[in-house]
This record gives C-alpha cells, structure tokens and sequence, in this order.
C-alpha cells in the first residue's frame, strides 16, 4: 500500500477536496479524491505501469504532472466513443469515469506487442523507409494499422459544439504564473482593457511551491490580492483556457475543463498588443533506459506531493545539473519523503547557500554525490534501481535501490505562440535553454520567455512588458510600482544534455519519450546525412504529434549538436507547429458544423415540397426538389414522368431560386447596353428578350430573359447559380465606369417568387385560377411579352417565356401568395416537376445551363452569332477577336443522338473520333433519356472541325465503361420550329 | 490580418469580402493581363468586394508575403480591366 494512504485519514493536497469520486482504470474499479487528476489517483493506489510507448511498446509511467505529458496517455469514455489521447496528468477524475490505457494488446501488463522490442534493430529511424517492402506494402498493412498511432479513433462521439466567444482587448497576457500576473496587473493600472488566460485551474504558476514572498507576503497572499484587483480593474480572467495557436492578429484560446473535451469554449482573441508569459516547461536528460515507470521530472515529484498528497515513491533519488535539486530535496524530506540519493552531474557548488543545505542534506542522511551521473536504470514495469558513476570517467559503478527517480535537466521556456509563425528563437547559454528572439511589436515575451527564471527578475520582467503592451496598445497611465520578490535563489545551471554512454546502450537513451527517438536514431540520422534540424526532425519523428518539441526540441537539437560537433545555437530549434495542445476539431469548427456552415436557402414553397414528397437536394445555398416520390422512386423514372406529363398536359414548377436584379434610373437603358451582348434599350414597356451577358475577358459569363418595366426600370434575370456573380459583375461596373451616372442595382431574387406553369394546358388553367379579368390579357399576350395585375389583391406579372419548349407562363408574385397561387395551380389538376424534368425538356431544346456556360466558352462558340450581329460595344466585346477564339478544333456546341438510335451516352464522356482513341476533341456537357424521342439525347462542346450534321464520333466514358457511336445533330431535338412554344 | 477596413463599415472580418483579382501590372497590355501574369513577390493591388456587408467594390494594397493591408480605398473610374481599353481601340 502506498506510504501516502493513510486509511484513516484522506490524503492531505492542495487541490483536494473531502469528497471520495469512483472511476475505472482498465476495468478495475478504484476510488480516487475529488480533485484528483487520473495519474495522481492512479499513483495513490500504487499504480506506475500507465502506458506502452508508440514504437517499442515499452513499459511507462507518468513523467509530469501536467498537460506535457508524453507517456501517460489514456482514452475516455465508453468503448465506441472513447476520446484517445488524453493526457492523464491534466484529466481531473469524474465520477464514473471510464479510463483506459493505450497502444498495448491484450492488456497493460502483459502486452503481446511489447515483443516489437525485440526487433528493436529493424526499427530505428526512418524504418518505414526500408522495411515492408516485400513482396508488397499491402501485405503489412493491415498488421501496420492496427499498431501505428496513439489510441484509436472513436467510431462515435459524444462531444458538445463548442461556445465560440469573441474578445476584442488592449492587452491579451498568456499565463497567469509570477510574470502574466504582473503583466496583467501593469496593464490594467497603465489602462488597457486585459485578458489574461490560464491553462492551469488556479493562477500562480511557479509560485505554487516556491518558497517565496511578493512585496513582503507569502505567494498565495499575493495572488489573492492581485487577482482581486484585476477583477476590480474588469479584467477577464480566463481559467482553464490555453492559448493554442493563431496567425495574423487572431489569438485561439481553448477552455477545457476537467482537461477532458466535452463542453469546450473556444476563444477567438484580437488583442492589440499580446504578452507572452507562458512559463517554461522541465525537461529530462537522457541516459539509457530513463524511461521506466517511477521516473519523474522533478517539479512533478513536488506537485504530486503538495497538491495531491502522493508520495511518488517509498526511495527517492534526485538527479539533476543545478541548485533547485536542493531546495526541491529539502521540501521533499520536509513532508517526510525518504530522499536516498541527490545525484549532480556538476563537478561543485558555487553559491554558498546552496553549500548549506547540501550539509544539512547530508546530515538528514541523503548520499549527496557530485560529479556524478545516472548511467542506466534497472527494473521491468517499474523503477528499482539506477546505475550511478563519476563523469566524465565512469570508473566506478554502483546501483542505488530506489522506486521513484526524479530528474531535472533544467527548464525549456515555453515558446510556442512565438514560433508558430515564424518568432526566432535565442540561445541563453545561462539557462542552457532557447528563449524568445526577436518578435513582431505586438507580440512581447517575459519572464521564462527572455530567459528570466528568478523571482525576482520575473516580476521586473513581467511588469515591464505589461507596461510595454499597454504602450503598443495605445495606453498609458501610471503603472504602479513593480512587485518585488524574493523567491529561490538562481539554479546555477550548467548543461548537461546526456549522460556518456557506449554505442550499444545509445538505442535505449531516449530523447523524445512520445515518438520513442533514441540517440541511436539521431546518430543514424546524422550519418545519413540529415544534419539539418529540420530534416532530423522528419527522419526520425522527434518532436512531431502532441509532444511538439515540448522536451525533444532541445534536447535534439543538443545531442545532435553534440554528435555532429555543433554547439546549440549553431543547430537551432525546428518550427513548432499550432495547436500547442492537441485540440479536438469540433471545438475549432463545431460552431460551424452541419447546417450552421452555411446558411440554407429555402423557397417560399419548401414545406409544400417537403409534404408532397418532392426529393431535396442542394443547388448552391437552395433546397430544390428534384423529383416528386409520388412519379418515381428514383430521379431518372420520375423525371421522365414528369416530364412527359408536361408535353401531354402541363406542369407546375418552382423557379423562385431564379437571379433578379431590378436596374433603375435615368441611365439604366444604357447601363444594360454595356452589359449585355444585345441591346436591351431597344425593348419596348412590356417586352422582354434572351439576353447573354460577358466577362472581361470575352467569354460568356451568364444568360437571362431582360425586361422592360418602365422607361427607366428594367428586371434583369440570371441563372439560380450566376445570381450572386452577376450582381456584383454590375455593382463593379456601376462603381468605376457608371460612377456618377444615374444607375441603381437592387437584388429582389427574394422579393419575387416565380412560378412557371407550362404545357399545351397553361393557359386555360391560369384562366380558370387567376379568373376573368386576367381572361383577355392571357390570350392576347404574345411570346416574351408580359402583363402585371393583382391576383387576390397582390401585384403578379405574368411573362408568356418558356424554357421547356411548351406554351408557358412564368408569374412572378410576392412571396405571401405563393403558395395560395402554387395551391390553386395544383388543384387544377396541374402537377410540379422537379429539377430532373426540367433538366430532360430543356436539353430536347437545346437550351443552355451551366453545363454549357461554363466559363470557358465564348458566343461564337455556343450559337450566339445572331447576338453579335448587334454590334454592341459591350464589356467583353474587345477581347472577342482573339486568336484562340477562331482555330479551327475549337470546341462549339453541338447535339448528339446515339448512332443506333437506342444506346446510352452520359455527362462528361470524351468525344473523340471514330479511329482515335486517345486524343480528345470535346465532350458531351449534358445528357438526357428523352421521353418525347425515346432515345438518349445530349448537347456537347465538339471541335470545329468535327462538328459538322450526320459526324460520327466516339463518346467514350472509362468512369462508366461505356463507349457508345454518336451522330452529330442540330442542338434542338425536339419540335425544331417552336410551334409549341408559340401556340 | 484578419481584417479589412471598408471605407463604409469600418474594420470588418475578412471573411465578409470576397476577393476578385489581382490587377495587372502598371504597363502591361491587355494581351500581358490576361495571358501572361508574373506573380512576383511584391505589395499588390487588388479588387474586393464587401459582399456580406454595403457591398462596395474596394481597391485594396496588399503585401501577400506577410498578409498586412496596407491601404484600403473605394473603386473609382479608372479601375476598369485593361481589357476595357482595346474596346476603345477597336471598336
């Protein structure tokens, strides 16, 4: 039973609370304490064994108390919507929690895929590069799968859409440790509108266990009295959320509490001026086999103790290259924990203080060595002894008996938001550490961040930058006194990045614990020529997946400069990348998920659709049914239905989607000119006409029916799907050429509904439902003329046009009484079609959509010869005489019929000529089973020189494996002269 | 940045303008503007549009390496594509 269990008394920690909470570790029930992460309560019950490495499957426990944890990585949850991956040193336990260990089969202990240790030769860095090779990749890859990664992906998920919040500020300050506090409180007295963010559920950072006083108070005191003040001061205080990442002014900050992903909020910050005090994070030395279960960073050693009340182990030994050892020794011995051994590799003390409590150290019966390091480690699923010896000799080599091994090779500062983007990094040989170079004005480091771990210069750093960040954010009152500290004297650090070892023992020093690099890889890596940083980064995976580089970055960067004979600085740092933290895409982007990316259109006839069981789709932003369930189970059977029923009889159809742009004012008749192919100026009150519209550039960006309301009022419509782009080809033109002049562009897509009624039987069915005095006015009204009236007290135009090659009406109504006119028309006996119909009767047509005006043909390639006759000096006209516009295989729109009269041809097959099989010449843009010809029918873009009535060509479609003879044909199939139309 | 500053709305989310072009070079010709764009790594002039918002065509200087807007302005006559030119010239 672990020494810290008092089965009488609770454990005694910092962030416990009395209450007992019971979870499940691997299917075994155990209780922890209400406050407890899952790797403290797992400690407390004397469970190390906490996971299995990515590659060799070795034995591991937790390393650090905190969100950095490279080992102790579990998944929550049940079995199907496990979240994987976190982090057991930052997961608080909640009742019922269900936990589970990762990457090991069948179980922890016992692990049938710890046996990859043994082929531990095969798998150094850059394996996959050579290995799995014969007789094919394929063959591995299934056994590959299954054992690649951290834990598995969940099938499915319980986690909530996040709250997005957006802050504006003056000042953004990332941590609320010594430095963020004071920072945060300079800013807010100088005037600045504050944020301060902290990832840790209490703000205080390195003051939690340092012995220390602030403006003469003890730490906690401090805190106290300044967050109180930063509240009054109307600081946002955010606990629990950590800055993740960002780029060009936006700061992402991620709160999530419990450090489980359930309920996050996310933060999208905009500070003016964003101080970086982000503290630093412990880092390990390497030796060989420093990764067994018991092995510690110093600092968790102390957290462990102070918050949570565990003891880490029954014989500790400490193992280090600087001053904080001592202290950490004395705190530890203290609270009554057996220390055995403080192993420093220097070769002397230099501050006298230091001196003392070694003395007093010794005298409390530590073996205190100097000069010495930690060579090996013994134990199988956990920690029982280590190997120490003198550096650099090694001569002699004794093994220490312990169970907990705590190791500090000094503190890396956290530098992530300054790297992300490309912040330089600068070497302080003080601290053995990179800390932030030079940053972009907004963007300010302090504390850790410069280099400053004292006390002392923290808070004077801190202070400072809070004041330099209000500056850049463009306030400036009086800051106040600086708080002064008194904290641990400086660590006195000398590097040490490795303990010496032979060859053989170089594959069991482990630099990145997550991605299990070894020395040995970074030698193999060196000797293969992947010197650069950057690209011993990718070769041997140090520093990639949640660890970015958190202890493996310089570390690295150290024994490869070691290895290669290079000092830090002269080998660099590699790019971090964001997120800092692993982050769960819905809270990035769960605010936008589903039918919140974008907003759903729907016409004012939707819910009549929705009951009469058209089938919606998504054209663009619109739901429009494609078919109706009741004529078809499928599109292609209904929309045959439906339009046959058409041509036989007559159809309702919902074309409210249409584009409509109302164009007004003195010079709207010339404006139109412009912007059309042909004249709409010449068009009479009351008249329409097919209009074609071009880009710049000359080709055809758009068609549409134009009408003339007024003298100085035009409706100009536009394809569904052109309706935006359309708009703002005239909104441009209105503001650099027409400037000044007398021309207003208004969208009333919205504001008119249209329903076309079309068939031999429209006109006697408007009759009947729009009543007698409409009577007149629809037999008089020619083709593409219109009339407007009221229907039921509403105004309705009613425009004779048609897009089915049927006698047809489109009435454009408002809103409101769509669906009572729709309702009318439906009830004498006129039934909708969909999308599918409409496309069957347009293609027997020849009538053009997207498909044909796909941004890459020009008029005289789509039969508008009569248009250009105009001779309108329009946008786009100049470019028309191109070169590229006449060559002689240029692509032009023709029909086609299957050469047999039956066969089947699709969208998007190639055309090419009879003998050819390779080289392309066109391809068929749309393709319909036509029910009124009862053959498939297409138009397609064919070169010039192939297109020419009664051409055989190949229509060849390897997607559909069909190659199907067609014959060249008039683009209109069906009733060629129009009679129908103009009935 | 993230933002762009419409001389109507004020500083905006980029997110409700959607970007147009990238305007030729001073002196090139309107062949030159269409077929033959060098896309150098220099301060450009570009047409957007505020299209979630007054909707008002803007001629924005921009340095893409870095992202930063340098100056923001209405479009105004002489903005047009060059391609509007050799419409003046043939026709």
């Amino acid at each position: 039973m672990n020494p810290s269990m008092n089965p009488r008394n609770a454990r005694q920690g910092a962030r416990l609370t009395d209450e007992r909470v019971s979870f499940t570790f691997d299917g075994q029930r155990l209780t922890a304490t209400r406050g407890d992460t899952a790797a403290s309560a797992l400690l407390a019950v004397d469970v190390r064994l906490m996971g299995r490495s990515i590659k060799y499957r070795r034995a591991r426990g937790v390393l650090t108390a905190g969100f950095e944890e490279p080992n102790a990585l579990f998944a929550v949850g049940d079995e199907d919507s496990a979240v994987p991956n976190l982090p057991a040193s930052a997961l608080a336990v909640q009742p019922g929690m269900i936990i589970t260990s990762q990457n090991r089969w069948p179980t922890l202990r016992y692990d049938v895929s710890a046996l990859l240790q043994l082929g531990g030769g095969f798998l150094g860095a850059g394996f996959y590069y050579k290995t799995f090779i014969w007789p094919s990749w394929r063959t591995y890859e299934g056994l590959i799968r299954r054992l690649a990664g951290l834990g598995p992906a969940p099938r499915a998920s319980k986690l909530r859409q996040p709250t997005v919040e957006h802050l504006a500020c003056d000042v953004l300050v990332a941590g609320a440790g010594p430095a963020g506090l004071a920072a945060a409180l300079a800013a807010a007295r100088a005037g600045a509108r504050v944020v301060l963010c902290e990832r840790d559920v209490a703000c205080g950072g390195e003051l939690e266990f340092e012995t220390a006083t602030v403006d003469g108070v003890a730490c906690a005191a401090w805190i106290d009295t300044t967050l109180k003040e930063l509240r009054a001061r109307k600081v946002q205080v955010l606990t629990e959320t950590a800055v993740v990442g960002g780029s060009e002014g936006l700061v992402i900050a991620l709160m999530q509490s419990g450090g489980m992903p359930a309920s996050d909020a996310l933060y999208r910050i905009r500070p003016k001026s964003f101080v970086m005090a982000m503290g630093s994070v412990e880092r390990p030395i390497a030796f060989a086999d420093n990764d067994r279960p018991g092995i510690m960073l110093l600092g968790a050693g102390e957290r462990y103790l102070t918050r949570y009340g565990v003891r880490v182990g029954r014989q500790v030994v400490l193992f280090g290259n600087h001053d904080r050892l001592y202290a950490a020794a004395a705190r530890l011995l203290g609270r009554g924990v057996r220390v055995a051994a403080l192993i420093d590799v220097r070769g002397q003390l230099r501050a006298a203080g230091t001196h003392a409590l070694r003395a007093e150290l010794v005298r409390s019966g530590v073996n205190c060595l100097l000069g010495h390091g930690v060579l090996g480690t013994v134990g199988k699923t956990a920690l029982a002894g280590v190997h120490v010896a003198p550096l650099p000799t090694l001569t002699t080599v004794h093994t220490l008996a312990c169970d907990a091994l705590l190791v500090s090779g000094g503190w890396s500062p956290s530098l992530h938001a300054g790297l992300h983007e490309g912040g330089a990094a600068a070497y302080i040989p003080q601290i053995g550490s990179f800390a932030a170079g030079a940053q972009p004005a907004w963007r300010i480091g302090c504390g850790a961040a410069n280099g400053k771990l004292e006390l002392a210069e923290v808070l004077m750093d801190g202070h400072a930058a809070g004041i330099a960040a209000a500056h850049t954010a463009g306030v400036g009152a009086d800051a106040g006194p600086r708080p002064v500290g008194h904290g641990d004297a400086a660590p006195e650090l000398e590097p040490f990045w490795r303990c010496p070892a032979p060859l053989a023992q170089e594959k069991r020093q482990f630099v990145d614990l997550q991605n299990d690099v070894t020395v040995a890889d970074l030698r193999q890596a060196i000797h293969e020529g992947f010197v650069q940083i950057e690209h011993a980064k990718r070769y041997t995976t140090l520093g990639v997946g949640t660890d970015q580089g958190r202890f493996s970055s310089l570390l690295g960067a150290a024994i490869i400069g070691e290895l290669s004979g290079q000092s830090p600085p002269e080998v660099g740092v590699f790019r971090t990348r964001p997120p800092y933290q692993p982050v769960t895409l819905m809270a990035l982007t769960g605010h936008r998920l589903a039918g919140y990316l974008q907003p759903t259109r729907r016409t004012p006839l939707h819910d009549w659709h929705a009951a009469h069981g058209g089938v919606l789709e998504s054209a663009d932003l619109w739901l429009r049914p494609r078919h109706y369930q009741a004529n078809g189970a499928d599109a292609f059977s209904a929309g045959l239905i439906e339009a046959a029923r058409v041509r036989a009889h007559g159809g309702i159809f919902d074309g409210s989607t249409l584009g409509k742009i109302e164009v007004a004012g003195v010079d709207a008749a010339a404006f139109l000119d412009r912007m059309y192919l042909n004249r709409a100026s010449t068009l009479r009150i009351g008249r329409s006409k097919y209009t074609v519209a071009l880009r710049e550039d000359g080709m055809v960006l758009d068609d549409g029916i134009v009408l003339r309301l007024a003298e100085d009022r035009f409706l100009a419509t536009t394809s569904s799907s052109h309706a935006q782009l359309v708009l703002s080809h005239f909104e441009f033109w209105r503001d650099t050429e027409w400037t000044g002049r007398h021309v207003t562009l208004t969208d009333v897509t919205e504001a008119w509904s249209v329903i076309v009624c079309a068939g031999p039987r429209s006109r006697s069915t408007l009759q009947e439902v729009l009543g007698a005095e409409w009577g007149t006015a629809l037999v008089e009204l020619q083709h593409m003329q219109f009339t407007s009236g009221l229907w039921r007290n509403s105004a309705l135009r009613v425009l004779r046009a048609s897009f089915s090659g049927e006698l047809a009406f489109e009435l454009h109504c408002r809103p409101q009484i769509a669906l009572p006119l729709w309702e009318a028309l439906a009830h004498g006996a006129f039934n909708p079609y969909g999308l599918e119909a409409l496309d069957i009767l347009r293609v027997e047509k020849g009538y053009l959509t997207g498909a044909e005006l796909n941004g890459q043909t020009a008029p005289a390639d789509l039969g508008f010869e009569r248009l250009l006759k105009a001779d309108n000096p329009c946008v786009g006209r100049g470019l028309l005489r191109r070169p590229a516009f006449s060559e002689r295989d240029r692509p032009i729109l023709v029909g086609l019929r299957a050469a047999d009269g039956h066969a089947k041809f699709l969208g998007g097959a190639q055309l090419t000529t009879v003998s050819d099989q390779r080289c392309g010449r066109g391809h068929v843009t749309s393709s319909v089973y036509s029910p009124a010809l009862k053959e498939w029918i297409g138009l397609a873009l064919l070169a010039r020189d192939l297109a020419r009535e009664g051409e055989m060509v190949m229509a060849r479609d390897p997607l559909h494996g069909l190659e199907t003879p067609v014959r060249v044909t008039a683009t209109v199939h069906f009733d060629p002269s129009g009679e129908r139309m103009k009935a | 940045m993230n933002r762009l500053y419409c001389p109507f709305c004020g500083a905006r989310e980029l997110e409700e303008f959607r970007f147009h072009k990238t305007l030729a070079e001073p002196g090139a010709n309107a062949f030159e503007e269409v077929y033959a764009r060098t896309n150098r790594l220099a301060v450009s002039l570009e047409h957007w549009q505020h299209v979630d918002g007054c909707r008002a065509w803007l001629l924005v200087r921009r340095n893409p390496s870095d992202g930063t807007v340098l100056d923001v302005r209405l479009v105004a006559a002489g903005d047009m594509p060059l391609t509007h030119e050799s419409q003046h010239e043939s026709a």
